[in-house]
């Protein structure tokens, strides 16, 4: 993949994302992948290793209006969605609305909060709306959220249920710097706070033309036949206890489409399914407990299918 | 190697195929018992090749030739003298299909040769192990062939002597694990399991349990009797046929020696008069009567001439007067069962004996033998020696006219005796049916397929008695048509007699109903009154009496010779021709000469291919050899010479279209050339390891093109000649 030019565009965003992150093209391209496909991103990883910085880049980038909220054990589904606050002097109700109204949103540690907390953002995440005092607000597009939980501690934590763990298009750890990149970080972090110099390289409405964009990528039938033979195998491999869904194949296809663009091809090869798809599928997989006690990951699952399925190399016999 | 491992990963499926011949089995075990057939260990023999063929998955070409030898050798082995290896008994096969083809076409079912019924049987066992490999290797579903199975052994043991108590006990276990196999595969197949050992294990341990407890609660638990009662008898009692002879009115059907009035309706008898163990089925003489009155039978001589004999005598008579015809020796035991003073005896008798050395007489115009001071039952049972003969069709075909000496103007107004009262229109009936025909075996025959029309029916109730003023074969030919064996019998010989041909009404009974094998490996039959029949014998100068079946339903015992008819009948022709100038002649050379024709070019083409052969074997074999020898060395060095053949097909290939073609090609020889391409790999990926490997780009060059055309379904203009050079470069590195 390295070889190929990447799209102009993407590749000035991820330019201008690589001024703060050091590192991590792999993540900014991921979850870049999510915001162009209509998607929303779970990042998994421990407290300190950039994800704010990352999100907030990516929203100054595109010159999205960032929100962000912390979740904690009180927070109320009123302080995700907004509250509508009487008005003494206007004699009614006004709505004020919350956190979520932005394009970008970081939902930091989001498994510290009650499901009912979570429940409301997940609905804002599925509609694109979100409902108070039976009026229907809907969101403004693009609409990205960016999930952040912490793997470590468990104790107080809400762990997400699996059929709202399907909503995230993409889930993926960001890892620690390496040394060079990590001295650079130190650097960096001597003289000014870098993020505030950022400036957008493209508008909302230039976001909006790249998510049609992106539907136009052609997708063969050779490739959406891979596709559902990976989602097969997952279903059928000894280890899994819930394989894929189909809506894990539509956001497989619909991210390799996005990777695709962004790599400045209108078609999609096995390759960008081949790559995506560790991210796209193993947080949809639910693995039989004999498996997780021998230490198998639901990653490693999803390595090994791919170790096993045929790449189509010729075209379909109708 | 491949073939090894696979065959180990399947070693339930080879469990299959042991369970699916059991099975197949169980069909061939009762054939022993019931029919004529030996030598089953043959085609088990079959079975087991057939299946272990499939198994290993042999190709299809090997397959076919394997068995078609051992059906070869197996059938030189049964019914041919002579090694194997001497291909001449192979000329003898194919004029005996040729032969027994014919047969087939004019619907002569009981004529076929055992070769050919061989042969046949081999051909529908093909289609079982075809049938059976379908069911469980591509359906993976048993349960019709598993019920058939069980629907054909039930209707034995039900209709026949055949004891299936363990027979269906096996069934059930090997249906019910066959069906579980298989149902294991069909999920495995469902759900895409992977295969593995702890699987097959959980699957298989209940499933060997519960078919090993349901049989044993089967087994053990009792029984309750049945709802419905026994229908056998009655369902016999209707297909069972006999004779009678009663004048008029509903008589019993039965052995009686009067039998001047025949016709009228008769109804069944179960009485057991015979128990007989012999080798073959065959038909019983009584007696042969030889004047007809217009009403039925008499003797000519009553109270005729008897001549004594002893158990030491040789029997005084004998039907054979050819001295060069095949018999075989056989001897039978008659149990007796009914106090009869006359005995049974089967066609060729030598001589008998019982165990009280009583004394015969024969009566000589009657051919009835009798016991001398004793009647039949109280005899005891007694013991036959006879000649079972294989009349040689050659010999009959010879007579055409009552040239020949032997027939004496005394024998022949005895044996073609009419009334006077006979209608014309019979004598007419018998001239038409025998137009055709120039010699008294062909003649014999087309009145004896003439009652094979759909006009004739048999029936038991239904026979009309003639008037006063009618005649018995009359009114059955013409006006009734429907009768049961005395009709039919007594109609062919008044026929052949107004013919001018000699021929007798015999008296006697079937073989009877099987009852299983004796200790000394004898079949048991049980005779009936029901068993009662007659039939006719028509006489040939060379060869002597021989027996005729006209009754619809029934079928001549009698081994007919058809070996030497076809090489001898040219023959034939040439050496009659000068002797007897007939006028017949011109129609019979006519008659004789259509089917020769065909036959003829067939045995020349045989012959003349034969020929070639011997003459040229070697040159053939070095043909062959040095054949195989050059497209085994062009397969071994395919991967130096077949890039240059692709390179130069492809090089006047111009049109994009060609491209994902060649490309494939590519992918191909590469493969070839070591280079593999994982399943699982990406083109994209093993470009790269194709040009890290050449220290090239071309692969990553063609691949992205070729990409386009597969992902995106568009091939650019000129994509092939622009990266044709590119793939010649590549192909051609990976000659050196």
């Amino acid at each position: 993949m390295a070889s190929e030019k990447m799209n102009p565009t993407i590749e000035k965003i991820l330019q201008n994302i690589e001024r703060v992150m050091i590192g991590k093209r792999n993540v900014a391209e991921l979850s870049l992948v999510a915001l162009l496909a209509e998607g929303h991103v779970l990042l998994e990883d421990v407290p300190g290793v950039g994800k704010t910085m990352m999100v907030r880049a990516l929203a100054k980038s595109v010159n999205a209006n960032f929100r962000r909220i912390q979740f904690t054990p009180d927070l109320l589904p009123s302080d995700v969605t907004g509250v509508s606050i009487y008005n003494p002097r206007e004699m009614e109700f006004q709505f004020r609305p919350g956190p979520i109204m932005g394009n970008i949103i970081l939902a930091d540690e989001i498994n510290r909060t009650s499901p009912k907390t979570q429940s409301a953002l997940l609905e804002g995440m599925e509609e694109s709306s979100v409902t108070i005092d039976g009026v229907t607000h809907k969101l403004e597009k693009p609409f990205f959220v960016m999930a952040t939980q912490n793997p470590i501690e468990y104790e107080g934590t809400y762990p997400l249920p699996e059929a709202q763990l399907d909503r995230f298009l993409l889930k993926m750890k960001m890892g620690y710097p390496e040394i060079e990149e990590e001295m650079e970080v130190l650097n960096r972090a001597q003289v000014l706070a870098p993020i505030e110099e950022l400036e957008a390289v493209i508008d909302l409405a230039e976001l909006r033309e790249l998510q049609q964009a992106i539907k136009r990528v052609t997708v063969d039938d050779t490739i959406k036949r891979y596709i559902v033979d990976i989602a097969n195998w997952t279903r059928t491999n000894t280890s899994v206890y819930l394989g894929a869904s189909p809506r894990g194949s539509i956001a497989l296809m619909k991210a390799a489409q996005a990777y695709a663009y962004m790599y400045g091809r209108d078609y999609v090869l096995p390759d960008d399914v081949k790559y995506l798809a560790p991210n796209v599928f193993a947080h949809r997989i639910i693995l039989k407990s004999e498996a997780k006690f021998e230490g198998i990951t639901a990653e490693d699952v999803v390595l090994r299918v791919l170790d096993r399925v045929p790449v189509p190399v010729q075209r379909l016999v109708k | 190697m491949k073939r090894k491992v696979k065959m180990k990963s399947d070693a339930l499926t080879l469990w299959l195929y042991v369970c699916g011949f059991l099975l197949l089995w169980e069909w061939l075990r009762p054939l022993k018992q019931l029919t004529d057939t030996s030598n089953i260990g043959v085609f088990i023999g079959f079975l087991v090749l057939s299946l272990v063929l499939s198994y290993f998955q042999v190709h299809i070409l090997a397959r076919s030739g394997i068995r078609l030898l051992y059906v070869l050798y197996t059938i030189n082995f049964m019914y041919y003298v002579g090694p194997f290896f001497q291909f001449k008994w192979i000329g003898i096969l194919t004029s005996d299909l040729i032969e027994n083809m014919k047969l087939v076409f004019g619907a002569n079912w009981t004529a076929l040769s055992d070769s050919f019924r061989s042969l046949l049987f081999y051909l529908l066992l093909v289609l079982m192990t075809y049938l059976l490999r379908y069911w469980l290797v591509h359906r993976k579903q048993i349960f019709i062939f598993f019920f058939m199975t069980l629907v054909y052994i039930t209707v034995l043991d039900t209709f026949t002597p055949y004891d299936a108590t363990y027979a269906i006990v096996r069934i059930i276990i090997l249906g019910f694990a066959l069906m579980g196999i298989l149902t294991f595969y069909r999920i495995m197949d469902r759900e895409k399991w992977q295969k593995q050992p702890g699987f097959v294990r959980k699957w298989l341990m209940p499933l060997v349990v519960m078919v090993c407890a349901s049989v044993l609660i089967g087994y053990a638990a009792p029984k309750a009797s049945p709802i419905w009662p026994d229908p056998v008898p009655y369902i016999t009692s209707y297909s069972e046929k006999g004779e009678n002879d009663g004048p008029g009115g509903l008589s019993k059907v039965g052995y009686g020696t009067d039998d001047t009035e025949l016709g009228g309706p008769f109804s069944a008898d179960d009485t057991v008069v015979y128990e007989t163990e012999v080798d073959t089925r065959q038909y019983w003489k009584v007696e042969t009567k030889d004047e007809y009155t217009g009403k039925g039978w008499v003797a000519s001589v009553e109270n005729g001439l008897r001549t004594p004999f002893t158990q030491e005598d040789t029997y005084p008579f004998t039907n054979y007067l050819d001295p060069e015809m095949e018999v075989t020796k056989r001897t039978g035991i008659i149990k007796p069962q009914v106090g009869y003073p006359h005995l049974i005896y089967p066609l060729g008798l030598t001589s008998v004996k019982d165990n009280s050395a009583s004394t015969f007489e024969i009566e000589e115009n009657l051919e009835k033998i009798y016991l001398v001071d004793n009647d039949a039952a109280g005899m005891g049972e007694y013991r036959v020696e006879y000649d079972t003969p294989r009349f040689s069709v050659q010999a009959m075909k010879n007579t055409v006219d009552t040239s020949n000496p032997i027939l004496t103007e005394e024998f022949l107004a005895q044996y073609t005796q009419l009334p006077e009262s006979l209608p014309q229109r019979v004598k007419d009936l018998a001239v038409e049916i025998t137009m055709n025909e120039t010699n008294w075996y062909d003649k014999a025959k087309a009145v004896e397929n003439y009652f094979d029309r759909a006009d004739f029916q048999y029936d038991q109730k239904n026979v009309a008695v003639p008037g006063r003023t009618e005649d018995y074969v009359d009114q059955f030919l013409f006006d009734t048509q429907i009768g049961y064996c005395d009709n039919f019998s007594t109609s062919m010989v008044v026929l052949m007699r107004s013919l001018g041909i000699p021929a007798r009404w015999v008296k006697g009974y079937t073989e009877g109903a099987f009852r299983g094998m004796s200790e000394n490996d004898q079949r048991i039959y049980v005779i009936t009154n029901n068993n009662a029949h007659s039939w006719v014998e028509v006489f040939f100068p060379e060869v002597g009496w021989v027996p005729f079946e006209p009754t619809k339903g029934y079928s001549n015992n009698a081994q007919f010779n058809y070996d030497d008819v076809s090489t001898e009948t040219e023959n034939q022709d040439e050496l009659e021709a000068p002797v007897a100038p007939k006028p017949e002649k011109p129609e019979a050379k006519e008659a004789t000469t259509q089917p020769k024709e065909t036959e003829f070019s067939w045995k020349q083409l045989w012959e003349g291919t034969k020929d070639f052969v011997n003459l040229h074997w070697g040159w053939i074999l070095g043909a062959f050899l040095t054949i195989v020898a050059i497209a085994y060395l062009l397969y071994e060095t395919r991967i130096k010479w077949l890039p240059h053949y692709l390179v130069f097909r492809f090089r006047w290939r111009k049109k994009d279209e060609d491209f994902p073609d060649a490309y494939f090609a590519l992918l191909n020889q590469l493969n070839r050339y070591g280079l593999k391409r994982k399943q699982a790999q990406t083109l994209r990926d093993y470009a790269e390891y194709i040009d890290e490997y050449f220290s090239s780009n071309e692969m990553g060059t063609l691949t992205a093109s070729y990409e386009r055309f597969l992902y995106k379904g568009s091939l650019e203009v000129g994509s092939w000649e622009q990266t044709k050079e590119l793939w010649e470069n590549l192909i051609k590195k990976t000659t050196s």
